[in-house]
C-alpha cells in the first residue's frame, strides 16, 4: 500500500480493487484495474495493454514497399492508417514526392475513414454507456416520434416507426436471449435517459449499422476492399480514365458519380442523426463535463493531418493543425518534429521490455526492444493465472511515450483544443457552438464528455471535408491531372544504400507515426508509435501517469461491481489495443538479446 | 428482434405457402412421413437462435469490422436475428466479469449447441501470455470454450493460417486455431479479412440448413473458396491476350490491363473476391488498380514481395528468385562442364602423346 | 553380364535403346524444349501486346503450348514406365536404380566410374547400356524430375480446369496442401523446370565425352539403337 504523487494526482492503491478484464467494445485486449475508496471514487488506475503480436521484428528484411500492407494488418478499425504512415516513411526515406491527385484521392480516402470510425464508435463502441436498452421498452412510440422530430429532420421518426422497433426490442428481450446486450448495466443509477431518448438510441444504432457499410464503400472503390484498402508507395494504385477506351478498369464517371452520392449521404447522416444524438445525449449527461479529465487540459499533441498541398507537411498545408500544449499552456503550442530525437521518446520501465537504462527514453530511429515479461512480486495470482497485478513493476505490453518528458494525450480532443487554441474558425465555432447549446462552461470540454464531443464534431468536419476533396478531384480531373503514381523511384536499385524516413499520420485516435531505416533495398529498422500508446501507456521511470490512467482518477464510481463508470472513460477514448502493442528489434532474429543502435 | 427462422423468412419476402411447401420438400426429402411435415414447420418456426460466442485473439479486428459490412444479410440482421450473439467483445454491452459470465452462461445452457468464432489466434510462447484474457493464456479460453461447441468457424487468416503475426520469425509463436482445438470440426474461413458477404453466407448455411457447408482438404468451404480469383477475373481475357500494365498509372493501367506483371496474387488465391467481389459487390482490388496480395492463401506474407511475379527465395539472397537461382546454378554446371572437357581434352592429348599403350592394355 | 569389371569382354553390338525407348527420348526432349521456353514466358511475360485483347491470344497460346507439351512428356513417360516393364534389360536401368544400390557390386562400379571422371582412372569401363553414375544420374534427376515436374505440373493445370476435373481431383487437391499454397508450387515447379536444365547441360556433355574418349558409340546409339565398338 503506498501513495504516489505525481502530475497534481495522488495515486492511492490502499483501497478496494478492481478488475475490468477485458474491456468490451474496443479494438484489442485492455484490461484496467483501479483502487476505489470507501465512498467508491477511483484512487488509483492501472491500465494493462494484454496483447504482443511482434510486428516490426516480422518487417525486417522486407521490402519497404510492402511495408505498409503488413503494418496495416496492425488494425482493422482504423484500417489504412498504417498503411498512410508507413508509405509516407517511405516516401520520406527516398524522396519521393506523390501526384496532387494521389494526394488528393489519400485525403479522401482517410477522411472516409474518419467519419466511419467515428460513427461506428459513437453508435456501436460508445452508446450502451450512455443508453439503456431496457429502459426503451418503456417509451412511447408516439411521443419518441415526437422528441425525434424535434431534434431533426431525418425522415425515419414517424411513430409507426418506433412503435414497430419497440414490438421487435420487446419480442426480443422476451426472448432470453440477448445476445451482446447481455448482462450489460441496465437499470445502472447513472443512466439518465428518459426511456424515449434511450428508443431514439437504439432505432439510430441499427440505423448507424447498416449505413456504416455504405460510407467505406469509398474506400473501395479507391482502394479495392474494405477492411484493409490497398494503398501504393508513390501515390494511389487506382488510375483516372475518365475519356477513353478501357475506362470501366479504371476511376471513370460512374465510379466518380458514386464517391459523389456516398458523401452527400454520409453529411446527411452525420449532420442529422449523429449530431443532433450526440447533443441530446449530451444534454442529460453535462455532470459528465467534469468527469475523466486526465492529461486533456495539460498536455495535448497532436502531428496534423490533410496536407491540402501535397507534400507539404506544415501547417500551412495541413487543414487540421499540428502542434502540442504543455502544462496546460493554450498560448503556446509547441512545434512538432517527428526527426528530433529529443521531442519524441518511449520509455519501458513498467512496460515488459527491457532497455539497458532503464530511466533513459529512446527516439524510435534508435528505439531499442527486447521483450521481457515478469510480474512484481505483489502480483495477486500465478503468471497465468494474474488476478491484480502490481503496478509497481512492469504491468503492460504498451510502451509509455512522452512529448519532451511529458505525458501527452492524443485524439479528437486534443486535436480540437490545439485547433480552437490556434484560433482556427473551422475547431472553434463547432466548439462554441456545443458550449452554448449545453449552457456549459469551456473547461467541460476537458472532459469524458468533451472527447465524445469532439469526436461527434470531427465526424462532421471530416464529411464535409470529403466533400471539398471531392470538389478538388473533379477540378484536377477537368483540368486533365490524372497522374496517380510517381514511380520514379519504383524499382529499388534507384534507391540510396542507406535511408531513413519518418511518416506521420493523425489517425482517427490520435498522432500515429512510423519510423524506418532502409539499408540495401530492405527494412533495416521499423518503428511505430500509435495513438493508443500514448493513450494506454503505463507509468514512466519517474511514475508520470498516461492519459487512460489519469483520466480515471477521481472519477466517482455508484456500483463498482458494475464499471460502467470506468467504462465511459476509456471508451471516451476508442482504444485501439492491437496498435498499442507492438515492438521494434532491429535485430531481428534472437528476441531475448536485441541489441540497437 | 427475437426473431425464429420462419420470421426471417418472412421478412425476405418467403410467404406462408412457401415456407409449408419447404417444410413438406423438407420432410420428403428426409424419408419422413409427410405427418411430420406440420411438425418441422413448428420447429423452425419456434427454433431459438443459436448462440455464438465469438472470441478475439492475436488479431486487429478487420474480420468482426467485415462482417458488420455484410449487406445480404444486413449485419443487424444477421446479428439481432439470425443468430444469437452472446459473447463478441467488440459489439457486447457487458465487459470484464459480466462479460465472462455471458460465456460460461451459454456453454452451460447451450452445451454441444453453440457455435464457436474465433478471430485471430492464439500465442504460445511465454507460456501463452503474449495474449493475456482475464489474467490468462488467451489459448486457454481457446480450449475451454471449444470443448463443448458444436462447430468452429476460424474466421480469417489469423485463425485459419496464421496470417501476419505468424509471419517469419513469428516471435510470438502465434499458431492457427487447428493446432490448438483437435476434435471439433472446424470451417476455415481465410482472407485478411474475408469478404463480408461470405461471412455472413457461411453463418446463415449453418444455421438455415443445420450442417456444415462442404469443406476442401484445407477445411475451407467449396462453395466460396475452390476457384482461384484468376479463373473468374474480369481482366482475364487481358492476361489471354497477352496485355499487362507495364508501371503503376502507365496507359495499360487506365485501360485496365492485366496485373500480372505488377505482382498479382491473382493466379494462386483462392478465394471469391472476382466474384462476390467486396462491399456489397462495388469492386475487389483489381479492380481497384492494386495486384491481389494474396490474403486468403496460407503464409501469404513470405512468399516475397507484393510486387514480384515470381517468389523470393531467401535461403539464396535477398534478390534471388528461382529464375534467377536456375540461371545462376546453370552458369555454374556450365562452367564446370567446360572445365572438365578442357581436363579431358589435355589429358587425352598427353595420351596421344605417350603412344598407344592405354589402348594395348 | 559383364564378366570383367572393364567389360572389354562385352559382345558388341548389342541392340541396346529399342524403338519405343528411342522414340520416347526424342520426343521428350522436344517436349522439354517448348516446356522450358514456354514456362520461361509465363513466369516472365514478353512486352504487353498492343490492341484489343479480343485480336491476340499470345498468352494463351504459351500457356497452350505448355500444357500440350507438358501432355506429351506426361504421356512419353507413361509409356516409357510401360516400356520399362515389357523391354529389353536396358529400359529398366534407369528405375531400378533404388535396387541395385543395395548391391556392393553396383557401388564398386559406380566408383570405378567416379574415379575415371576425376581423372583417376585413365579410360571408363565399358557398358552396353548406362555406366552406374549414369544411370544415377538418370534415376536422382530425370526420373525423380520428371515425376515431381509431371505431379506438379498437372496441379497447376488442374487449378485452371477447376474442381471436378480429373486434373484438379487428383493432383491439384492434394499437391497444393502438401506444398502449401499455389504460390509455393508455381515456385517448386520453376526450380524444378531448373533442376532439368542443369541435368540435360551434363546430360549432353557426357554423351558426347563418352562418344568421343570411350571408343563405343552413344550418340547414334539413340538413333540407331545399336551400339557397337568404334573402329
Amino acid at each position: 500500500m503506498s501513495v504516489i504523487e505525481t502530475q497534481g494526482f495522488k495515486l492511492d492503491n490502499s483501497g478496494k480493487r478492481v478488475v475490468v478484464d477485458p474491456i468490451c467494445r474496443i479494438e484489442g485486449h485492455l484490461r484496467i484495474e483501479c483502487n476505489v475508496d470507501a465512498k467508491g471514487k477511483i484512487t488509483n488506475a492501472v491500465s494493462t495493454g494484454t496483447m504482443w503480436r511482434g510486428l516490426e521484428v516480422i518487417l525486417k528484411g522486407r521490402d519497404p514497399r510492402d511495408a505498409w500492407a503488413f503494418t496495416e494488418r496492425i488494425c482493422g478499425v482504423c484500417t489504412g492508417v498504417h498503411a498512410l504512415a508507413s508509405v509516407r516513411s517511405v516516401e520520406d526515406a527516398l524522396g519521393i514526392a506523390i501526384p496532387d491527385t494521389a494526394n488528393i484521392i489519400r485525403n479522401l480516402m482517410h477522411a472516409t475513414l474518419y467519419a466511419q470510425d467515428h460513427l461506428v464508435h459513437f453508435y456501436h463502441l460508445h452508446a450502451l454507456d450512455w443508453v439503456d436498452v431496457v429502459s426503451a421498452l418503456k417509451a412511447d412510440p408516439k411521443k419518441t416520434s415526437e422528441l425525434a422530430q424535434s431534434i431533426s429532420g431525418w425522415p425515419n421518426s414517424s411513430p409507426g416507426y418506433f412503435r414497430d422497433l419497440a414490438v421487435r426490442l420487446t419480442k426480443f428481450v422476451e426472448s432470453g436471449q440477448l445476445g451482446p446486450f447481455r448482462n450489460g448495466y441496465w437499470g445502472h443509477p447513472d443512466y439518465k435517459l428518459p426511456p424515449e431518448a434511450n428508443l431514439m438510441a437504439v432505432a439510430h444504432y441499427l440505423e448507424a449499422l447498416d449505413f456504416q457499410k455504405e460510407i467505406v464503400k469509398i474506400q473501395t472503390i479507391f482502394g479495392g476492399k474494405n477492411p484493409h484498402p490497398n494503398w501504393l508507395v508513390g501515390g494511389v494504385p487506382c488510375s483516372i480514365n475518365v475519356d477513353r477506351a478501357g475506362a470501366v478498369g479504371a476511376i471513370n464517371m460512374e465510379r466518380l458519380n458514386m464517391v459523389g452520392k456516398i458523401i452527400d449521404d454520409t453529411i446527411d447522416f452525420i449532420d442529422n442523426v449523429y449530431i443532433p444524438d450526440l447533443l441530446a445525449i449530451a444534454s442529460f449527461y453535462k455532470h459528465w463535463g467534469a468527469i475523466g479529465n486526465g492529461l486533456a487540459s495539460t498536455n495535448l499533441l497532436s502531428y496534423g493531418e490533410f496536407p491540402d498541398i501535397a507534400n507539404d507537411q506544415s501547417n500551412k498545408s495541413l487543414l487540421m493543425p499540428r502542434g502540442a500544449i504543455l502544462a496546460g499552456d493554450l498560448k503556446n503550442i509547441h512545434a512538432v518534429d517527428l526527426k528530433d530525437p529529443a521531442q519524441i521518446q518511449e520509455f519501458v520501465a513498467h512496460s515488459w521490455y527491457k532497455y539497458a537504462d532503464e530511466t533513459k527514453g529512446l527516439h524510435p530511429w534508435d528505439g531499442v526492444t527486447e521483450p521481457h515479461f515478469e510480474l512484481g512480486k505483489g502480483t495477486k495470482g500465478s503468471k497465468t493465472d494474474i488476478r491484480e497485478i502490481d503496478e509497481s513493476a512492469k504491468y503492460s505490453w504498451v510502451k509509455s511515450p512522452r512529448f519532451k518528458g511529458q505525458p501527452v494525450e492524443v485524439g479528437p480532443l486534443a486535436r480540437y483544443v490545439i485547433g480552437y487554441a490556434m484560433g482556427n474558425p473551422e475547431f472553434k465555432e463547432p466548439v462554441d457552438m456545443v458550449l452554448r447549446k449545453l449552457d456549459v462552461p469551456l473547461p467541460a470540454i476537458f472532459s469524458t464528455l468533451g472527447r465524445t464531443a469532439a469526436r461527434g464534431l470531427e465526424a462532421s468536419w471530416a464529411a464535409h471535408k470529403m466533400k471539398y476533396f471531392y470538389g478538388k478531384l473533379m477540378a484536377n480531373i477537368k483540368a486533365g491531372k490524372l497522374d496517380t503514381a510517381n514511380v520514379d523511384k519504383w524499382e529499388p536499385a534507384t534507391w540510396d544504400k542507406e535511408a531513413k524516413g519518418a511518416g506521420f499520420c493523425e489517425a482517427p485516435r490520435g498522432a500515429l507515426g512510423h519510423w524506418i531505416r532502409i539499408k540495401d533495398t530492405k527494412i533495416a529498422n521499423y518503428q511505430c508509435i500509435v495513438p493508443t500508446t500514448w493513450n494506454a501507456g503505463p507509468r514512466d521511470h519517474k511514475n508520470q501517469i498516461g492519459a487512460y490512467e489519469a483520466s480515471l482518477m477521481n472519477t466517482p464510481m455508484a456500483k463498482p461491481e458494475h464499471p460502467l463508470e470506468i467504462l465511459r472513460t476509456i471508451h471516451s477514448f476508442d482504444p485501439c489495443l492491437a496498435c498499442a502493442s507492438h515492438v521494434i528489434s532491429p535485430d531481428g532474429q534472437e528476441l531475448a538479446q536485441v541489441q540497437v543502435r | 428482434m427475437s426473431d425464429t427462422f420462419y420470421d426471417v423468412l418472412r421478412r425476405q419476402g418467403i410467404s406462408r405457402r412457401s415456407f409449408l411447401k419447404f417444410c413438406s420438400l423438407t420432410t420428403a426429402s428426409l424419408g419422413l412421413s409427410p405427418t411430420v411435415a406440420p411438425q418441422i414447420a413448428h420447429a423452425l418456426e419456434t427454433k431459438p437462435r443459436t448462440p455464438v460466442i465469438w472470441i478475439e485473439g492475436l488479431e486487429c479486428t478487420c474480420c468482426s469490422e467485415s462482417f458488420i459490412r455484410s449487406a445480404h444479410p444486413l449485419a443487424k440482421d444477421a446479428v439481432l436475428s439470425l443468430l444469437s450473439l452472446d459473447y463478441h467483445m467488440t459489439l457486447a454491452a457487458a465487459a470484464g466479469e459480466q462479460l465472462h459470465e455471458n460465456a460460461l452462461h451459454t456453454i452451460e445452457k447451450y452445451k454441444g449447441n453453440y457455435i464457436l468464432a474465433i478471430e485471430g489466434n492464439p500465442p504460445l510462447n511465454e507460456d501463452g501470455m503474449y495474449c493475456i484474457y482475464y489474467g490468462k493464456p488467451f489459448v486457454e479460453a481457446v480450449k475451454h470454450y471449444a470443448k463443448d461447441a458444436k462447430a468452429v468457424i476460424a474466421w480469417g487468416s489469423c485463425a485459419s493460417w496464421g496470417c501476419v503475426q505468424a509471419a517469419k520469425p513469428n516471435p510470438t509463436n502465434a499458431v492457427p486455431i487447428d493446432k490448438v482445438i483437435t476434435d471439433k470440426p472446424i470451417i476455415k474461413v481465410p482472407g485478411c479479412p474475408p469478404i463480408a458477404e461470405v461471412m455472413s453466407a457461411i453463418v446463415t448455411y449453418v444455421l438455415t440448413f443445420d450442417r456444415l457447408p462442404e469443406l476442401d482438404r484445407q477445411g475451407r468451404p467449396k462453395m466460396f473458396y475452390s476457384q482461384r480469383i484468376h479463373d473468374k477475373c474480369y481482366r482475364r481475357p487481358h492476361f489471354d491476350a497477352g496485355q499487362f500494365v507495364e508501371k503503376w498509372d502507365d496507359e495499360g493501367a487506365r485501360a485496365g490491363l492485366c496485373l500480372y506483371k505488377m505482382g498479382c496474387k491473382g493466379p494462386t488465391t483462392y478465394n471469391a473476391c472476382s466474384t462476390t467481389r467486396w462491399n456489397e459487390g462495388v469492386s475487389f482490388p483489381i479492380q481497384s488498380g492494386h495486384g491481389c496480395i494474396g490474403c486468403s492463401e496460407d503464409g501469404f506474407w513470405d512468399k516475397g514481395s507484393f510486387y514480384d511475379r515470381l517468389t523470393t527465395i531467401p535461403a539464396f539472397g535477398i534478390e534471388a528468385n528461382a529464375d534467377k537461382v536456375g540461371a545462376v546454378a546453370a552458369g555454374v554446371v556450365g562452367a564446370a562442364v567446360v572445365a572438365h572437357a578442357a581436363v579431358t581434352a589435355i589429358k587425352k592429348a598427353s595420351e596421344k602423346g605417350s603412344g598407344a599403350k592405354v589402348e594395348e592394355k | 553380364m559383364s564378366t570383367t569389371m572393364e567389360g572389354r569382354d562385352l559382345k558388341f553390338p548389342v541392340y541396346v535403346w529399342e524403338a519405343p525407348v528411342r522414340l520416347w527420348h526424342w520426343t521428350m526432349a522436344l517436349a522439354m524444349l517448348v516446356l522450358w521456353g514456354t514456362g520461361y514466358f509465363i513466369g516472365s511475360p514478353l512486352p504487353s501486346v498492343p490492341g484489343e485483347a479480343s485480336e491476340s491470344y499470345l498468352m494463351g497460346y504459351i500457356r497452350f503450348a505448355h500444357f500440350a507439351a507438358g501432355y506429351i512428356f506426361a504421356v512419353a513417360f507413361l509409356l516409357r514406365v510401360y516400356w520399362a516393364i515389357v523391354g529389353n534389360r536396358h529400359a529398366r536401368e534407369i528405375f531400378l536404380v533404388p535396387l541395385y544400390m543395395l548391391r556392393p557390386a553396383w557401388w564398386r562400379s559406380f566408383f570405378r566410374v567416379v574415379a575415371h571422371y576425376l581423372f583417376i582412372r585413365p579410360r571408363n569401363d565399358w557398358h552396353q547400356g548406362h555406366n552406374q553414375l549414369a544411370m544415377a544420374a538418370m534415376f536422382g534427376m530425370y526420373v525423380l524430375g520428371a515425376v515431381f515436374m509431371i505431379v506438379t505440373g498437372f496441379a497447376l493445370y488442374g487449378e485452371g480446369t477447376l474442381a471436378g476435373s480429373w486434373a484438379n481431383r487428383y493432383f491439384t487437391s492434394w499437391v497444393l496442401p502438401l506444398l502449401g499454397q499455389s504460390q509455393a508450387v508455381h515456385t517448386w515447379h520453376h526450380l524444378c523446370a531448373w533442376y532439368l536444365f542443369w541435368f540435360t547441360i551434363v546430360h549432353l556433355y557426357f554423351v558426347i565425352r563418352e562418344d568421343i574418349t570411350s571408343g563405343l558409340t552413344v550418340v547414334s546409339s539413340m538413333i540407331s539403337g545399336w551400339r557397337d565398338i568404334k573402329n
